[in-house]
């Protein structure tokens, strides 16, 4: 029986309110060099917000989340920035890409950041190549499409050559096509190592992406396995679940 | 973040060059501000240097104004018989009496301002005080020496080089430091040599029939006095000597002192006020720019910037826009201050030095530290409250211009 792969992001009966109003509630959740998380479940359910409270944009109003091992609540802001830069991607669910930078700028952000953009900017120039961009490396955001400005934003995601991949609603706003092209992508990075964390309510897109975490009111609920269980009693098939950490 | 800091600025291209342009004016006006004060200062001390004296005696029928005449240097073109010197001396309490002859003046094509330049005759005393103001200067003259102004003749400076006078060759002593005055187009000579050259000046002949042979006349007396306090007296004695007309250097000197002041009073205020708008000005604009790109910081806060890296962003940014305002008002500045020096030069009415090479520097690095400090002081608390921004606004906003 192979190992479990290793943990790099936990969160332990995080809970985080604003106010009296409690968006998150005792959720817990971890994940995995080389898998998929999927989170899903309706607007205004909790996602965005674990997903910030996962990548260090937010602190929890309780529980404990931990990054590589550590807890993030003890690390100082420097500490945090530094794992901001260098251990996520982070593509948003607007690409978020500075008007006025040219698209290699724009991947190049993170790098530019942390005062390492020369030794990048070949990195930068691949990344473009591989999703198809690079044509239009000099381009700034306004002369691209939309689903060329989101593929802009993960090849920013990727420069550092990040752990955790976090995508949030990656294929919002985008069509049919455009919308497989980029899940074809994100997809497929867990193969090269990346931990990917998908937020999500494009059911088609969570559907593939497997390893389905449901959020409703600030709970969530770990993924389900489906087996066909024959019963004596009823001489028929029922589904049953069962709690499944690994998939 | 130098990339960053550039491409955000000229990302705003007006704004930052309106923003530029502002604080140019005030760079300017305030480098041009700080070069006349010293100009003033210095032109000021200067005239009391090469007065040196507390009393100045004039013929009774001169028209003379005492500011112009004390400390802006201009000649007098009147004379009385030089033995009002000798009695001077006479007078207890006297320190020190010089006599001036004023030759004529010569209008020579070389000089740029078009002004008259003069030819004054000095004693040996006055050549020494002269000395002292000049890095070069000698203590003596030779009869057929001259000194000439900072402005005259441009192109000889080598002492020894030969000048020619009213149709004689002078030798050149050595060139006086400039002065803002009226001295900077005089040429100076032996008081000998000048009565001389006067006397066989056919144009001055109908002078002299009037005047007297000027082998014996004088334009003026500085008087120097032992005790300040027993000028008043002296001046009096003076005056009994014959129809003289007697000015006392230190009311004049106050006079000017207190003119001056005020004139400085308003430029210095100028300077200040303009400093003060450009933290204002800057304050504001940066203080708008902490909320108005919010979103922007809030995604590099996002992708790993640290709040001291915010800090830096921002007033990186301020301290350009300044920096930059700032080496562009200099020359401004600058151009100002040639304006105003070349409008005092024409009408020497004031005495005005203009300042040298390393005053000209130390003002311009000085500009820069401040307008770099007001670009700093002005960013300070926006950057602060951009530096505080959470992160996670960036999870709700769209994408940023």
């Amino acid at each position: 029986m192979s190992a479990q792969p290793k943990i790099l992001l936990e969160a332990e009966n995080v809970s985080r309110s604003y106010g009296t109003e409690t968006i998150l509630d005792n959720v817990s959740l971890q994940v995995r060099a080389g898998e998929v998380t999927t989170i899903v479940g309706p607007s205004g359910s909790g996602k965005t917000t674990l997903l910030a409270l996962l990548a260090l944009l937010l602190e929890p109003s309780s529980g404990t989340i931990r990054v590589a091992g550590r807890d993030a609540g003890k690390l100082s802001d420097a500490e945090r920035s530094h794992l901001r830069n260098t251990f996520y991607g982070f593509v948003f669910q607007t690409a978020q890409l500075i008007g006025s930078l040219s698209v290699l700028d724009n991947v190049l952000l993170p790098a530019l950041l942390a005062g390492k953009t020369r030794e990048k900017r070949a990195v930068a120039r691949e990344l473009l190549d591989r999703l198809g961009l690079s044509a239009r490396a000099d381009f700034l955001p306004h002369q691209l499409s939309l689903g060329q400005k989101r593929r802009v934003a993960l090849a920013r995601a990727l420069l550092l050559r990040p752990a955790v991949i976090l995508a949030d609603e990656p294929t919002n706003d985008l069509d049919a096509r455009r919308a497989a092209q980029v899940a074809d992508f994100l997809l497929g990075l867990p193969a090269d190592g990346y931990a990917l964390v998908l937020v999500t309510h494009d059911t088609q897109l969570a559907e593939r992406a497997g390893n389905r975490w449901h959020i409703h009111e600030g709970k969530l609920t770990p993924p389900v396995r489906v087996t066909a269980v024959p019963t004596i009693r009823h001489e028929k098939f029922v589904l049953q679940t069962t709690n499944n950490e690994t998939q | 973040m130098l990339r960053l800091i550039a491409n955000s600025l000229l990302r705003r291209r007006w704004q930052s060059l309106a923003t530029i342009l502002g604080v140019a004016l005030g760079a300017g006006l305030l480098l041009a501000v700080f070069l006349l004060y010293h100009g003033f200062e210095q032109g000021l001390e200067r005239g009391r240097q090469r007065l040196g004296a507390d009393l100045l005696v004039v013929p009774g029928n001169a028209t003379v104004d005492p500011d112009r005449a004390l400390f802006a240097g201009s000649p007098l073109s009147v004379y009385m018989d030089k033995k009002y010197a000798d009695e001077a001396r006479k007078i207890p309490g006297v320190r020190r009496v010089e006599a001036q002859f004023f030759t004529q003046s010569l209008k020579l094509e070389c000089c740029s301002v078009g002004t008259e330049s003069r030819l004054i005759g000095i004693e040996d005393k006055v050549t020494q005080r002269l000395a002292g103001m000049s890095a070069n200067g000698r203590e003596k003259l030779e009869p057929d020496e001259v000194i000439i102004g900072s402005e005259l003749l441009g192109d000889v400076s080598k002492p020894g080089s030969l000048i020619e006078l009213l149709g004689y060759i002078f030798r050149l002593g050595y060139r006086l430091e400039p002065t803002g005055t009226a001295l900077d187009y005089s040429i100076l000579m032996p008081i000998d040599s000048a009565r001389d050259l006067a006397a066989k000046s056919d144009a001055l002949k109908p002078v002299w029939q009037d005047a007297g042979d000027p082998h014996d006349l004088i334009s003026a007396l500085l008087i120097e006095v032992d005790d300040p306090s027993r000028i008043k007296e002296i001046g009096r004695k003076l005056e009994d000597l014959g129809p003289l007309k007697v000015i006392r250097a230190a009311d004049t000197f106050q006079r000017l002192k207190r003119l001056m002041n005020a004139f400085v009073f308003v430029l210095a205020a100028a300077g200040v006020l303009t400093a003060i708008g450009g933290v204002v000005y800057l304050l504001g604009h940066f203080s708008s720019v902490a909320w108005d790109r919010k979103g922007e910081w809030a995604l590099y806060r996002a992708l790993g910037a640290t709040k001291p890296r915010m800090v830096q962003l921002v007033v990186g940014e301020s301290v350009a826009l300044a920096l930059g305002g700032a080496v562009i008002g200099l020359p401004l500045g600058y151009g100002l201050y040639r304006l105003a020096f070349t409008q005092l030069s024409a009408q020497n009415s004031f005495p005005f030095v203009a300042p040298g090479v390393a005053l000209l520097v130390a003002g311009a690095a000085g500009a820069l530290l401040l307008y770099g400090f007001i670009g700093f002081l002005s960013a300070a608390a926006p950057a602060l409250r951009v530096a505080q921004l959470e992160p996670a606004l960036t999870m709700a906003q769209g994408d940023i211009d």
